[in-house]
């Protein structure tokens, strides 16, 4: 409540400048949350004439496998180690609230799921923030592997004021990413807020020098289009989208977290010398080189250095020796073979063959058979032609990786079981 | 590798997956011979039953060329009419299901023809089994329970491998895969190991999802082991001493001598390991092509593990 | 939920409260048995499990070391329950050790059912038997149907539709507490009986059940006896029929209070009656933490204090009507609107506006139960404030003084009153000089005032 009647204040204020909130303007908050919402449109009234809520589910099936098909007609090879810069705008178009509660919120909230994420698809790469405001660009956290540091960081500074930069955090940026080896992938992602930059020199020039150094920057915005924003985002290979509500930008962010199609001459094939270093014994005492104080027991020691550490992945505070587990190196494995994507088993062929086909989904032993006996929406796998229920098609294609019916038959000796 | 966080959960009520293995090349070799070992995990599942009216067991067998389910107890009440009694109808099911599945998977062997295997599809089960409890905790968020009250009773998923054979180095990825998947979700897996040495992916698994990792001593008393150790609930887990792991060993070995190594060198395309620096990464030479890579990735897969 | 004066008691905690002797005797039923380990703590449970297959006395050290040091409360709990239970024995040994061993009747039940399983009480209908049995819905709907027109009897007989076959006496022991009757005026519920029906139907069926227990002894059963029968009970499967000639006479009587309240479905075959246990009869031995049965929400609340309900239940309607003004009804919506006088009618009735925010909470609509919060936050403190409105009244105690023969004086009374922060009162226009002051500051004024008058 406390937020509604928030806006409901600044509403008045707001309204001269604010583009975006022309067409409800004149609504108080509370008409506003039904206006957005549009609660009474997801009612539906059945014969008897009681009040059902409708069914969106495979509504949003139907999205998620074009997204699915989508990714998957890119996929080649995949850049597994990535240098990312994430550049948050901090002007003060990120104080605006067309977002709840405001622009800046909403990207700090999203940002820290990101991190998140990306750690969690990308146990070798590292993550930079970087923030403009007042026409500055700061770097708030270099370039380092541990989700927390850099949600703190980024939660202790959130203020905004003055205008935006886009050409002083390129350079910035530039400068940074220009010295990492040249296997790793150059990436920046910018969330800009404002509608314009307001930069020191030629803009383009800083482009072709990013463009130049193979720094994929790729730009999320929250309020309107920008033609520099897509040029640089053309120019460098990147993506560039605006977000239409909260739950748009936090897929748009989301999208950036899988490793993106590997382009040759970006970042070229090397071997990197890497540690393993080993658990210490429980029990014995050393100084960490990470938080600077003495801990018992738990942490790793740096096969070159000797030095300890306190979680993996990391880098080595003392030698800069990069120290990884091999479950670190299995994590990634998942991009480099990943499952097809199932097919929709047409409706007709349903009807037709229904007694043919499983009852139940053969992952989770639900019943595929939808309300009154009547066939439902579900998948098979085209290589052990196994079906699925759509919950766990987008289950195994996110999360699991595996599909249980492939991984449930001897497969690669023996080709196209057929049973029965 | 830090620990899967520990959930809070309110109430003891569980759902137990077992994975059971199946494979005849272990359990003819073995000290302690199926048709024992069965009543062991009979007598096991029904304790689990006899704590709480709410738990939930389900059973998969895990075969060598093939996995299924064979048993669920929520389905339990529906089958009992014709037995009378719902006890042995609850054994008779399962043997049932237990005993056309061997056939089963035993006929699948016969097609293939080869020689013995000697590890099981642990990666299927263990997907099967994720896949499963997914649709539960779906299933309780559907119903919109979970802002009311956080009390109010979560089925606390755990799954309990109770593998014999040794592992399939070819299924190294999947079983990765599987264990990051549930680490995600916080699903705990327990591994009971009756072999002769240990397995190094269950105990990768249960140490990465916080699970126990256990091979019993002396077999004959595995039931007692059983209720000790895999009857606890992961409410209680928190009071009690539990097996502790002994540390896993997470160096990798290199792919050209399988050597296992303090530092080597990673290809930052294929992420192959090697011990000793080359120009080129002599995977990636070969493996230009996606589909040339699906081809060999078993190849190389399997010397990692080893 | 908070605050509920009426506190329904655990079934367990009934079975503890019995003398040795009868727990002893209790403990040959195998189902007593099952009920009474699932009811444990979750650590007493694992303890009996794993002493299951040991013979020998355990000491007590051994047993500690069991546990991580945060557990040591717990495990303290756990062991003292078994004691209470007697499922443990304690023995302390002449080296003053204490060791524990486990109830052997209690064990070799448990074992028997870890062998062979749960064995069912009694056979259920054979499957040759056509009889059309209802399906489970349609049981869960009788029950429910039944337990609602129970209740709704009970806040007021003259509405409910149909007249239950409960004896006017049973209906009496039942409505004891919750109704008040003064003579000749029309029965009106208590604050506990306005709690009552403001609390989930498990708590509610566990009230009832336990004033039908405590009054067994007055109908001449064994309250004993009702216990292990009414846990018995709940190991029968739910939708499955039972011949009622398995049944002792003390037992058939128990049935047909039971099916009035909804437990059970009685069924007229060709030539043999049968029982049939609803879901409320199979819930009896899950204790009343298990929340599991929880029905699905139906309410929403907007901020502008209008209330949805989407249940076609008379029962709901007349819940809502407890505490909102229920504007119009449709096939399966019920509109209404919190109002001050809603809420002061409920306040008067004794229902506290903390019940009213966790019914509201409770029953939230699975729409609005995923939105955080649930009950708009402007009318759950508007119900706040309009109950702190009506505890407007604070007593002080206090001391009057009058007559003080010059104005100047009671001036400088009320003075050094307010010097102690005691002054509560003072009327200085008027002629009479009266001041009231805090009563613990009285001595202090005393000997002021005798200074004064010096």
């Amino acid at each position: 409540m406390n937020n509604g009647e928030q806006r409901r204040l600044n509403g008045e204020a707001e309204e001269d400048e604010d583009d975006d909130d022309a067409n409800n303007g004149g609504l108080a908050a509370w008409e506003r949350a039904y206006a957005d919402e549009r609660s009474w449109e997801s009612l539906q009234e059945d014969e008897s004439g009681l009040l059902q809520p409708i069914d969106n589910q495979s509504l949003k099936h139907a999205q998620y496998r074009r997204r699915l098909r989508a990714a998957s007609t890119a996929r080649i090879q995949k850049g597994l180690i990535r240098y990312l810069f994430i550049v948050i705008d901090l002007s003060k178009a990120a104080a605006e609230m067309d977002f709840r509660p405001s622009r800046m919120g909403v990207v700090a909230k999203h940002v820290e799921a990101f991190i998140r994420e990306f750690f969690y698809q990308n146990p070798l790469s590292q993550v930079g923030l970087v923030t403009v405001k007042d026409g500055v660009a700061h770097c708030l956290t270099d370039l380092g592997g541990s989700p927390e540091s850099h949600v703190k960081a980024l939660m202790g500074k959130l203020e905004c004021s003055g205008d935006s930069s886009l050409q002083n955090a390129l350079d910035l940026v530039h400068g940074y990413l220009n010295q990492i080896p040249s296997y790793g992938h150059r990436e920046v992602l910018i969330l800009y807020s404002a509608l314009s930059t307001c930069d020191p020199g030629d803009i383009m020039e800083t482009i072709q020098k990013c463009k130049k150094s193979k720094i994929r920057c790729s730009v999320i915005g929250l309020s309107a289009e920008i033609f520099i924003c897509k040029h640089l985002c053309q120019e460098t290979g990147g993506l560039y989208y605006i977000a239409l509500d909260e739950a748009h930008l936090k897929e748009l962010i989301l999208e950036h977290a899988p490793p993106p199609p590997a382009i040759a001459e970006f970042a070229i094939a090397n071997l990197i010398k890497m540690g393993f270093p080993q658990r210490a014994a429980e029990g014995s005492v050393a100084i960490c080189s990470c938080h600077k104080e003495a801990k018992v027991g738990a942490g790793y020691t740096c096969p070159r250095c000797k030095a300890r550490v306190c979680e993996l992945p990391t880098e080595c505070r003392i030698c800069g020796l990069t120290l990884i587990s091999s479950p670190h190196l299995a994590r990634s494995y998942h991009h480099l073979f990943p499952i097809v994507p199932f097919d929709e088993v047409p409706l007709s062929l349903l009807i037709d063959q229904q007694n043919k086909f499983p009852r139940a989904c053969f992952g989770c032993q639900q019943n595929l058979l939808g309300p009154g006996n009547k066939p439902g929406l579900r998948v098979a796998c085209p290589k052990c032609k196994q079906h699925f229920c759509l919950e766990c098609d987008i289950y195994i294609h996110e999360s699991l990786h595996n599909c249980p019916g492939c991984e449930s038959t001897r497969h690669s000796r023996i080709p196209n079981i057929n049973e029965g | 590798m830090a620990s899967a966080a520990s959930k809070l959960y309110a109430d003891d009520v569980s759902l137990l997956m077992v994975l059971l293995d199946t494979n005849p090349f272990f359990w003819s070799s073995s000290n302690l011979p199926f048709s024992k070992f069965l009543p062991h995990v009979l007598a096991f599942l029904n304790s689990i039953l006899l704590l709480n009216q709410l738990n939930q067991v389900v059973v998969i067998a895990t075969g060598y060329n093939s996995c299924s389910y064979i048993y669920d107890s929520s389905s339990d009440s529906n089958q009992g009419s014709d037995h009378g009694r719902i006890m042995p109808a609850r054994c008779s099911n399962l043997l049932q299901k237990l005993e056309e599945f061997v056939i089963k998977d035993e006929q699948l062997f016969k097609e293939g023809s080869r020689e013995g295997i000697s590890s099981s599809l642990l990666s299927g089960s263990l997907s099967m089994a994720l896949c499963f409890d997914e649709q539960i905790y779906r299933g309780f968020f559907d119903q919109g329970h979970f802002i009311l009250n956080l009390a109010v009773t979560m089925h606390a998923m755990q799954i309990l491998c109770l593998q014999g054979s040794s592992d399939g180095p070819e299924q190294y990825v999947a079983i990765m895969n599987s264990i990051f998947s549930a680490q995600r979700s916080m699903v705990p897996i327990d591994s009971c190991y009756m072999g002769s040495s240990n397995s190094a992916f269950l105990q990768q698994a249960s140490y990465i999802t916080g699970g126990v990792y256990l091979k019993p001593q002396q077999p004959n008393g595995l039931f007692q082991y059983l209720s000790t150790v895999f009857a606890t609930d992961l409410h209680s887990r928190a009071f009690l001493q539990l097996p502790k792991s002994l540390g896993v060993d997470f160096r990798a070995s290199c792919f050209c001598h399988k050597k296992t190594i303090d530092m080597g060198y990673i290809c930052s395309v294929c992420l192959s390991i090697f011990c000793k620096h080359h120009k080129k990464c002599s995977t990636c030479g070969v493996l230009k092509l996606l589909s040339v890579l699906y081809a060999l990735c078993f190849g190389w897969v399997r010397r990692i593990t080893t | 939920m908070p605050q509920v004066r009426i506190i329904a008691k655990n079934f367990m905690d009934m079975v503890a409260a019995l003398p040795a002797m009868k727990l002893d005797k209790l403990y040959e039923n195998a189902f007593i048995c099952e009920a009474i380990l699932r009811s444990l703590p979750p650590l007493a449970k694992k303890y009996v499990l794993q002493l299951l297959c040991i013979e020998v006395p355990v000491t007590a050290k051994s047993m500690e070391e069991w546990v991580l040091p945060d557990g040591v409360s717990k495990h303290r709990v756990a062991i003292d329950r078994l004691i209470q239970l007697r499922i443990f024995t304690e023995t302390v040994d002449r080296k003053r050790e204490t060791t524990y061993t486990l109830n052997p009747i209690f064990q070799t039940n448990l074992k028997k059912l870890l062998v062979h399983g749960v064995v069912l009480p009694r056979e259920p209908m054979p499957s040759n038997i056509t009889v059309r049995l209802p399906s489970l819905e349609d049981l869960q709907a009788f029950a429910l149907e039944q337990w609602e027109c129970f209740l709704l009897q009970l806040i007021n007989s003259s509405q409910s539709e149909r007249p239950s076959n409960i004896s006017s006496s049973m209906m009496k022991t039942f409505q004891r507490g919750l109704l008040s009757q003064r003579d000749r005026e029309a029965p009106r519920l208590t604050d506990s009986g306005f709690q009552f029906l403001l609390m989930d139907t498990n708590a509610q069926l566990w009230y009832i059940i336990r004033e039908y227990i405590s009054n067994s002894e007055e109908r001449g059963l064994d309250s004993a006896d009702l216990i292990s029968f009414l846990l018995e009970l709940s190991f029968h499967v739910t939708g499955e029929a039972y011949n009622i000639n398995t049944l002792n006479e003390r037992q058939k009587n128990i049935i047909k209070d039971l099916a009035d309240l909804g437990l059970i479905k009685l069924q007229q075959g060709r030539k043999d009656s049968w029982f049939i246990p609803t879901e409320l009869a199979t819930n009896l031995s899950v204790s009343l933490t298990d929340s599991s049965s929880r029905k699905q929400g139906f309410v929403v609340v907007e901020t502008n204090f209008r209330l949805y309900a989407y249940s076609t239940s008379k029962l709901h309607c007349e819940i809502l009507r407890l505490f909102s003004r229920v504007e119009y009804q449709l096939p399966n919506l019920i509109v209404g609107a919190i109002t001050k006088e809603s809420l002061y009618s409920a306040f008067e009735n004794g229902i506290t506006g903390e019940q009213i925010i966790s019914f509201l909470q409770q029953n939230a609509h699975p729409r609005v139960a995923e939105r955080v919060p649930s009950v708009p936050e402007n009318v759950t403190d508007q119900i706040r404030l309009w109950e702190t409105d009506l505890n407007r009244v604070e007593m002080t105690p206090a001391y009057y003084y009058d007559e003080f023969p010059t104005r100047e004086l009671l001036e400088g009374a009320s003075d050094f009153a307010r010097g102690y922060n005691a002054l509560l009162w003072e009327d200085v226009n008027s002629k009479k000089t009266r001041l009231v002051v805090k009563a613990e500051n009285h001595v202090h004024m005393r000997e002021y005032l005798g200074r004064q008058r010096q």
